[in-house]
């Protein structure tokens, strides 16, 4: 099976912060944007796809971060639960997509995504509860930040992930995951 | 996405930009923990005055310094509006429907507002006074005592060094693609939200190509010219910290106790 040497995982891991501090921009002429189309996962998930859990989980740091200090947000106050959440999004991916194998690379993908972001949910509400809100944090709280007024970037998420996956692999950017086995004669 | 993000470099030669990167980082962190420890209305007071002081200092037009903070009207009109009508129902001066107003609602609404301007413009400002590069080494220079763990801090530092590069690439890179997509009738400007979010996202699998295929060329470089991830390089002798840095780190340190204690 082909594999991304380590050189390339790393600058493919650099684009995706820049894209973290990139993408939120393209979508800043929306109010309120950020919590409602959640441009800046899309980045990390990627990366943990792709790259593996260490990378990914440097980029969910990482993004965030250059993302506030660039441009602002997430303002200070609400960078560690965020960068929190969206280290766990790319770690669990990345360990998910290393783990699950179907067989069939759009089930690998969704399995992945879906298991990702459901535990980077779990993962930034136990954070709050026990950290950064602690005593003052709802599940109801949880329930509303985390999956209602998301609702629009979750959907955007399981449509298009898999779509630039996808063209990323036609492009020959990264290797396909079950490469096709040809027969000479 | 016409314009770059407010906290790119500018060159200067004032007192802030000479200090050492790492020094700069340790000040901010001690100063947004000061920031976070503040309650009394007049320590905000006292903020706003430093802060001034400071962008004077750094010989950064207060426009250019103010940059961050003043793109999000919205946000913090809706950071007072959710503490305004949430934050002490029991208080309030009316009730209608969910919504309580309190005077210690509109209290609590202005000094998150206050806080999250004044962590703002301080990050703002390390940014506009600091070379990427200089804060790269600085992150490196802050992690390294992660290496006796095991954790390959020189790899994220590059990691971070190529990202803070990438981005005005990638931004300009989105631009065109969003001007090619509005050619096409891809409405950005349209006043209904519906719109606008629909014109987004054709954006987004064209910006990953583009980014990847740089990403693609960038790695092949580096390896044609013989880079390795995994060669343990000599240990980086790091410039030790100046008198000035000295002193601004135990002015910030000074600051962030004071308001610690005095909260």
């Amino acid at each position: 099976m082909q594999t991304i040497s380590t050189v390339k995982k790393a600058i493919l891991t650099a684009v995706c912060i820049a894209l973290c501090v990139v993408l939120p921009q393209a979508f800043h002429a929306i109010p309120n944007a950020g919590s409602i189309y959640l441009p800046m996962h899309i980045p990390v998930l990627l990366c943990g796809l792709i790259c593996g859990w260490p990378f990914g989980l440097l980029c969910g740091l990482a993004g965030p971060l250059l993302s506030s200090l660039f441009t602002g947000m997430p303002p200070a106050a609400y960078l560690p639960p965020m960068a929190v959440e969206c280290a766990a999004y790319g770690c669990v991916s990345g360990i998910l997509t290393r783990f699950v194998r179907t067989k069939n690379t759009y089930a690998d993908l969704y399995i992945c995504l879906i298991g990702a972001m459901l535990s980077g949910r779990v993962i930034a509400g136990l954070a709050r509860a026990l950290i950064f809100a602690g005593g003052s944090y709802s599940m109801a709280a949880w329930a509303t930040g985390y999956f209602v007024t998301g609702l629009p970037g979750i959907v955007i998420q399981l449509v298009l992930l898999p779509v630039i996956v996808s063209a990323l692999m036609r492009a020959g950017l990264i290797p396909a995951r079950y490469p096709e086995v040809r027969s000479d004669g | 996405m016409n314009r770059l993000p407010a906290g790119l470099y500018q060159p200067g030669d004032s007192v802030v930009h000479r200090l050492d990167a790492a020094a700069k980082l340790l000040c901010l962190l001690l100063l947004l923990a000061a920031v976070v420890n503040t309650a009394a209305p007049a320590g905000y007071g006292v903020w706003v005055l430093l802060l001034a002081l400071l962008i004077r200092l750094a010989r950064i037009p207060p426009r250019t310094a103010l940059a961050s903070a003043a793109g999000l009207g919205w946000f913090f009109l809706l950071i007072l509006l959710m503490n305004l009508c949430f934050y002490a129902p029991e208080q309030a001066w009316v009730s209608v429907w969910i919504f309580r107003p309190s005077s210690a609602g509109l209290l609590q609404g202005l000094r998150v507002a206050a806080r999250v301007f004044l962590l703002l413009v301080m990050s703002n400002v390390l940014m506009v006074s600091t070379p990427p590069l200089a804060l790269t080494g600085a992150f490196e220079r802050l992690l390294s005592p992660l290496r006796f763990i095991g954790v390959p801090t020189e790899l994220a530092a590059m990691i971070l060094s190529v990202a803070i590069q990438f981005i005005p690439t990638l931004l300009e890179e989105t631009d065109g693609i969003r001007k090619a997509q509005t050619a096409r009738g891809a409405r950005f400007d349209s006043p209904n939200l519906w719109e606008k979010g629909k014109a987004v996202l054709p954006l987004l699998a064209p910006v990953f190509v583009a980014a990847f295929q740089r990403a693609d060329e960038l790695s092949l470089a580096m390896e044609a010219r013989g880079y390795r991830a995994d060669i343990r390089r000599g240990r980086k002798k790091y410039p030790p910290f100046r008198a000035c840095d000295w002193l601004a780190l135990s002015l910030c340190a000074a600051a962030a106790v004071i308001f610690i204690i005095i909260r």
